[in-house]
């Protein structure tokens, strides 16, 4: 009976896990300067720059193919790209299953370049 | 309009998070669009206007202003507890035409570019770029604002080239808040720039060597750095290699700067009889821990800039996991013995690979340094005659006393004219101890106490030594820059009473100036001049 329910919990611990862990990729440009941003004091790679975060779940048709982002003007004055991080998660993939592709999990943090003066 | 928008923040960071430090404001200034004022000149003088509005309400308040650009330094250099201005901002650059070449100048025009302070060096690389130039050096990346690198004194390995500082040619400085407090300062013996250019940009003129060389390397205090007129030369290439070779082999050529009689040969860098060439670039890695009889070098050998080459980037790069960082120091604090062993398995992340070879400009050479969490950097610039023996001093103490997060290198720097450059001696070996920052702790010093054994044991041996401004150290050692740099120190204020006023020294004067004593004006006996004014004299 304990181990059973043991078994149980660390199945859920499992999924859980499954769900949050994520690996992601960034593509960086070798040209441009990123925007930098004195406010930002985070720890992260990110760091003096002005990064934008797009983390939302995209409800989208079952005929919708791709989805497209543009750059915002707040933050992004430049309009050109300096880095895109795309992070993937199990939960957003099993989402995207279980809804047959009707809600896409979006996380993608972006940089865009210093202004030219 | 230029615009500045205030944020009542009360703490700042270094990049590398060596803070944090107090803060009553900081103020960001942002260009009018080029949409609504197309000139650059006129929006460069439009952003000088609104600098001397901020220092005007600084003034207004009793505050201290000081501008800074990518937080790199490690020092408190660029902090003040006032008002902190962000210039990154503030990027223009403005053409110089061959006819705005002053008629004496030995520069060649094409060579001459005028850059706004916000530019960082990857930016102004590019500019200079697009004209087939480049810089001559740059630090070992290229993040930094050309106002903040030459403050400072940012420096590479260019062993007969020099420091940042040392290709600039003019300067324009914004020293009070009204008209005649906008200067343009540019050498006597090599002037660059005409008269009428500086009128454009609303500037007197001042051709002084000793108040240009004084105002070089600033440490951020002789006024905001508004402009900056630089030498380029055209654009090459730097073939580059490493090797890991025999310490004794590397260390006699830093110690003689001797390439040529070294045994140290690159088969395809040898002249004619087979000897080996003097490189670009020499730099020297050292992990103190391991007793290896090699070391890794660097050694870069200048190229004619020729295209095609292969693409010096490297498609997929991978980093190690902060947080996997953040433990082994958490470790190396309660188990400092650990220390050795945690950088023995991260060599491969922090040196680079032996027997590589690249080919690039400076820029692709020198490129981005990514944020890897917080850092320290502990750097002296002694004679290269006694590189060997400073750092077996340096080395011996972090063994004995340590072990330290870090390790160490060894780059190498011409003579600079500035007058408070730490690269002082006729070659400077730039030798640091570069690593993680840790917290004190029962069994491991505190990064303080550790920069402040360095400086003892060096003064124990005899060593003549400088410290480099924008790195850590224990700036409030008695009698450092006195030590460091004796009658050049009275020389660096006297020409800073002469051109700013007592209440723009204050204004621009902060914690770190005061630590290190040379915020104080006592050098200026106010005498009579003829009309019965009073005037400062020094």
């Amino acid at each position: 009976m304990i181990t059973t329910k043991w078994l149980q919990r660390l199945g859920v611990l499992c999924l859980v896990l499954l769900c949050f862990s994520c690996y992601s990729v960034k593509i960086v440009s070798t040209m441009g300067t990123p925007n930098p941003d004195p406010m930002n004091d985070n720890d992260d790679d990110y760091r003096n720059k002005r990064v934008i975060i797009l983390d939302t779940v995209i409800k989208a048709g079952t005929t919708t193919d791709a989805i497209g982002l543009r750059t915002q003007r707040e933050g992004c004055s430049s309009g050109k790209l300096h880095s895109v991080e795309y992070k993937n998660t199990f939960g957003g993939s099993l989402l995207y299953l279980v809804t047959f592709g009707n809600k896409r999990k979006v996380r993608v943090k972006y940089v865009c370049m210093k202004t030219e003066n | 309009m230029a615009t500045t928008t205030t944020f009542q923040k009360s703490e700042w960071d270094t990049l590398h998070r060596n803070g944090p430090f107090r803060l009553k404001m900081l103020q960001i200034t942002e260009l009018e669009g080029k949409t609504n004022m197309p000139s650059s000149i006129d929006r460069y003088n439009d952003a000088a206007k609104e600098i001397q509005r901020l220092i005007k309400e600084a003034q207004d308040h009793n505050h201290g202003f000081r501008a800074y650009g990518s937080r790199w330094s490690m020092s408190n250099i660029a902090h003040h507890s006032d008002r902190m201005h962000f210039n990154s901002y503030m990027n223009i650059d403005l053409p110089i035409l061959s006819d705005e070449v002053h008629s004496d100048s030995s520069y060649d025009p094409s060579n001459l570019f005028f850059f706004q302070c916000g530019n960082t060096i990857k930016e102004i690389s590019q500019a200079l770029g697009a004209h087939g130039k480049s810089l001559k050096t740059t630090g070992a990346s290229n993040g930094q604002t050309i106002a903040g690198c030459i403050s400072t004194g940012v420096h590479g390995s260019a062993l007969d080239v020099g420091s940042v500082q040392d290709y600039v040619v003019g300067l324009n400085l914004i020293i009070g808040p009204n008209d005649d407090d906008i200067v343009y300062i540019e050498r006597e013996t090599k002037p660059a720039l005409t008269d009428a250019y500086a009128y454009k940009i609303k500037a007197r003129v001042i051709r002084d060597d000793d108040t240009f060389n004084a105002a070089l390397v600033s440490l951020g205090s002789f006024g905001f750095i508004h402009g900056v007129v630089i030498e380029a030369e055209d654009r090459f290439l730097l073939k580059r290699y490493v090797r890991k070779i025999d310490k004794n082999i590397a260390l006699k050529m830093a110690d003689t700067m001797d390439f040529e009689n070294s045994g140290f040969i690159i088969p395809e860098e040898t002249d004619a009889h087979g000897k080996p060439n003097r490189p670009y670039h020499y730099k020297v890695f050292i992990n103190q821990y391991v007793d290896d009889p090699e070391y890794v070098v660097e050694a870069m050998y200048k190229k004619a800039y020729a295209t095609p080459y292969p693409d010096p980037f490297t498609t997929i790069e991978k980093s190690v996991y902060r947080d996997l960082i953040y433990l082994l120091i958490n470790i190396s604090q309660k188990f400092p013995k650990a220390i050795p062993w945690f950088i023995k398995r991260l060599e491969k992340t922090i040196l680079p690979e032996v027997n590589e070879e690249t080919l690039g400009t400076l820029y692709e050479t020198f490129w981005d340094a990514p944020y890897q969490g917080p850092a320290f950097a502990c750097s002296f610039g002694v004679d290269h005659k006694d590189s060997s023996k400073v750092l077996k001093i340096l080395t011996d103490l972090t063994i004995n006393e340590g072990p330290i997060p870090g390790i160490f290198a060894m780059r190498f720097v011409k003579q600079s004219e500035a007058t408070m450059a730490f690269t002082k001696f006729p070659i400077s070996c730039v030798i640091e101890i570069d690593g993680v920052l840790w917290e004190k702790s029962r069994k491991l010093m505190s990064l303080k106490e550790f920069s402040r054994r360095m400086i003892q044991v060096l003064q124990q041996h005899n060593i003549e030594f400088t410290m480099h401004w924008g790195k850590n150290a224990d700036w409030g050692f008695p009698g450092l820059v006195n030590y460091m740099f004796s009658d050049k120190a009275d020389a660096w204020k006297a020409q800073r009473n002469k051109l700013l006023s007592p209440e723009m020294q204050k204004l621009f004067s902060n914690d770190f100036l005061k630590t290190i004593g040379l915020a104080d004006m006592d050098t200026i006996i106010p005498i009579p001049i003829d009309d019965g004014a009073v005037a400062p004299i020094v």
